[in-house]
């Protein structure tokens, strides 16, 4: 089975996919541009790549591999600069942010490409509605049982990376009370969800190939986990971030994983634990719901805990890993957000208080998206 | 007898009369959807062709007249959306894209003008028919825009470009008066002043109102629904003291859209969803323009000069969209697309030879002999042209 042999990859090297929303100026609805600003940006020499993705209101910017975080901002740094240019030559915005706060989804379309009309013709109005922004980032990993391992590790952070990039409060033009209300669009489809408790690459192997033969999956690409092994990357992928609304904050995000991962590997601390799993869909709730403010079930000492306390409890623990690749200023940084209990969903939200409308939160989050602060 | 019964036949207000007209051309415009694809504008028109005072005549050229009020707040409307829709930023942006749009009125108008000239037509009447033809009529563009709901490229410059070269075709038009006051005769104060007041009255009025627009929606908050209110009270407004001070109507709009968008630093004013509202004025409106062309423009001897008229403003406008489309950032083949896409002729062009008319009727019914039958011909090709550009682009919405 060709597709599921594990491409090994450089233990901790990093790698993030960027979904981005284009936005129209003239009511700061979506746009339809992607193709034409795809044909534009082709035309540029920019590291990584910039692909379409499921609708026309949508591109994803992919990073190349990175072995620390601050390459990997300053490569971001620059592909915003060109996106951003672009976009203005064809009168598009670019914002961050996992959901357009009023955009209707039956005014989506799909991009014309075969992989997107399939999962048009499979998910019906899920695959509109699934015009949601994420952040991926890829971890690399030397074998499958380490990316088995590491994904066991990291599902018990969910709620943190939630947490720490919730930033879509607004969905179909409602308030929705949640800090990230995009993770609710991603559970609607039937493989969403997490990885099983398999103990290694074999083991994991066995169920995908049943799942194959049952006719359930096809690809590796049909899982919608949360975080789920990368075999042709060599990666474990993480998939809950919301697109912040900055590419600083992406790497952030990045540089964070990519510390817990070093830690995990160096010290091997805990076992992967069914108990992970038993609290994992309460943590998450409570983490889209109220962000930092949340509480969690702590899962390896069974009690319960705010996220936020949590999330700086954990940055202590992984300070020198984060230092020793060369993040622990980006860490810093991450760590006083929290405790001032900074987060784009409460940006968002202020921005909203401050000038009475939704387009008004597009067009502030556009600006400072492609201004980059 | 009975006295509570009515005379017979009834005698229908004006108003019953304007209500079965939309009814009408509404389901005319339907008819030419479903049973033809023909955009439904064509609907409106060809209904309101038939009840006008040339066919039917249901429609009488008084009560035309009576209406006129409505088309001009159907096109106040219309152009003050367009307006909207033109941001400086995007100029600022594209340098190109300034230049490719004055290119694509520049070329129209000189290759309007020549050809005209070669006809042997005085130059003064050229240089006017020319400058009528330069403009793509905004309620055409706005009506197919939002019949097909597109959106995409060639949907934003088709605007954007229909918003400069009718800007252009005003102003050239309003900066020719001088000379057409002169060769009548008039004082040079008049033929001074006319267009100084004209062009400054028209913007200032703009200016004016969109300052007005911008407090007063500053003060009523972040509800669509008291702006829109706002929006059409202020467009109404603006429409009737534009007529009252004599001033040019699309242009006080065009100025008061413009404005509002751009100098709206503290965003006051929330995006501009006319709604099914302006779904109802494009029907009236159509059907008016329906009634109003005059087919008897039409006649032998103007066929070979208004086939030109339209073909060399066609290849004017294909012609700098092919020269500069690309640095401005059009898509390969975009260019051509967008220049189909601009060749309904302005209905207002009617208006701006009334105008002149009623200046000077000999002159005016000159200009009617090439402008009208254009603006007849183009009336009923414009809009699939424009529709046939747009689902080509692939920017159409598939149910539109």
């Amino acid at each position: 089975m060709d597709e599921a042999s594990f491409t090994a990859s450089a233990a901790l090297s990093v790698g993030i996919e960027l979904e981005l929303q284009l936005v129209r100026p003239h009511d700061f609805d979506l746009s339809r541009d992607a193709g034409d600003l795809l044909a534009r940006l082709a035309k540029r020499k920019l590291p990584g790549a910039v692909k379409p993705e499921i609708t026309q209101s949508m591109i994803e910017l992919n990073s190349s591999v990175h072995e620390g975080c601050t390459g990997l901002l300053e490569e971001l740094e620059a592909v915003r600069g060109a996106v951003a240019q672009d976009a203005g030559v064809l009168n598009i915005r670019v914002s961050g942010g996992g959901s357009h706060p009023f955009h209707d989804w039956a005014d989506r379309r799909i991009f014309p490409n075969e992989r997107f009309r399939f999962v048009l013709e499979r998910y019906g109005y899920l695959a509109k509605q699934f015009t949601v922004f994420g952040q991926h980032v890829h971890l690399g990993c030397p074998s499958g049982d380490d990316a088995v391992f590491l994904t066991h590790m990291l599902t018990r952070y969910v709620p943190h990376f939630i947490a720490l990039s919730a930033a879509s409060p607004y969905y179909q033009g409602e308030e929705t009370s949640f800090q990230s209300s995009r993770l609710t669009a991603v559970s609607a489809f039937p493989l969403a969800g997490h990885i099983p408790f398999v103990s290694d690459w074999g083991a994991f192997l066995e169920y995908f190939s049943h799942m194959k033969q049952f006719g359930i999956v096809q690809s590796m690409k049909d899982f919608y986990w949360d975080i789920r092994p990368k075999p042709e990357y060599g990666t474990v992928e993480i998939r809950v971030f919301d697109t912040p609304l900055t590419v600083r904050r992406a790497a952030l995000l990045a540089a964070y994983a990519q510390s817990l991962a070093a830690y995990h590997f160096a010290e091997r601390p805990q076992q992967p634990s069914r108990t992970v799993y038993l609290v994992n869909s309460y943590n998450r709730f409570e983490a889209c719901r109220y962000g930092f403010k949340g509480d969690m079930v702590e899962p390896y000492e069974s009690r319960k805990k705010k996220i936020g306390e949590d999330i700086l409890d954990t940055l202590q623990r992984v300070a020198p890993y984060a230092a020793r690749l060369g993040a622990g200023e980006l860490l810093a940084e991450l760590a006083a957000g929290v405790r001032t209990g900074e987060s784009d969903a409460n940006w968002l939200r202020a921005q909203h208080a401050a000038h009475g409308s939704l387009a008004d939160v597009v067009r502030e989050a556009s600006a400072r998206w492609e201004k980059g602060k | 007898m009975l006295g509570f019964l009515p005379q017979l036949p009834p005698v229908l207000s004006h108003a019953a009369l304007f209500g079965a007209l939309v009814v009408l051309g509404l389901l005319v415009g339907e008819a030419a959807r479903r049973y033809a694809a023909l955009p439904r504008i064509l609907g409106y028109v060809v209904a309101g062709a038939l009840l006008g005072p040339h066919a039917l005549g249901l429609l009488s050229d008084n009560m035309l007249f009576d209406l006129r009020l409505l088309v001009d707040l159907s096109v106040g409307l219309i152009v003050f959306e367009l307006g909207f829709r033109l941001d400086f930023k995007w100029l600022k942006a594209n340098r190109w894209l300034l230049v490719t749009a004055i290119a694509e009125s520049l070329f129209c108008f000189w290759a309007i003008f020549g050809a005209l000239l070669f006809f042997g037509f005085r130059p003064l009447l050229a240089a006017m028919a020319a400058a009528i033809g330069t403009a793509t009529s905004p309620a055409v563009v706005m009506l197919v825009v939002h019949e097909l709901r597109a959106q995409g490229q060639i949907t934003e410059r088709l605007l954007l470009f229909t918003a400069v070269n009718t800007v252009f075709a005003y102003v050239l038009l309003t900066l020719l008066l001088p000379f057409l006051h002169l060769q009548h005769q008039a004082g040079w104060e008049q033929a001074l002043l006319h267009p100084l007041y004209l062009l400054w009255g028209s913007m200032l009025a703009g200016y004016l109102a969109c300052v007005l627009m911008l407090r007063l929606a500053a003060w009523l908050g972040k509800s669509e629904e008291r702006q829109f209110i706002l929006l059409v009270g202020m467009v109404v407004v603006v429409v009737g003291t534009a007529h009252a001070l004599k001033l040019s109507v699309s242009l006080t709009l065009i100025t008061f859209g413009m404005l509002a968008r751009n100098l709206d630093r503290g965003y006051a004013v929330l995006p501009v969803h006319f709604g099914h509202g302006s779904q109802l004025f494009f029907v009236i409106l159509f059907v008016l323009v329906g009634a109003s062309l005059e087919f008897s423009a039409f006649s032998v001897a103007a066929a070979a000069p208004v086939a030109i008229f339209i073909i060399v403003r066609f290849f004017g406008k294909s012609l700098a969209l092919l020269a500069f489309g690309s640095p401005s950032g059009i898509r390969p083949g975009g260019a051509g697309l967008l220049a189909v896409a601009l060749v309904p002729l302005s209905g207002s062009a009617v208006v701006m030879v009334r105008d002149t008319t009623t200046l000077y009727p000999e002159f005016g019914r000159e200009l009617a002999a090439v402008v009208l039958s254009a603006v007849v011909l183009l009336e009923l090709l414009g809009p699939i042209a424009t529709q046939f550009a747009l689902r080509r682009a692939g920017e159409a919405h598939p149910d539109g």
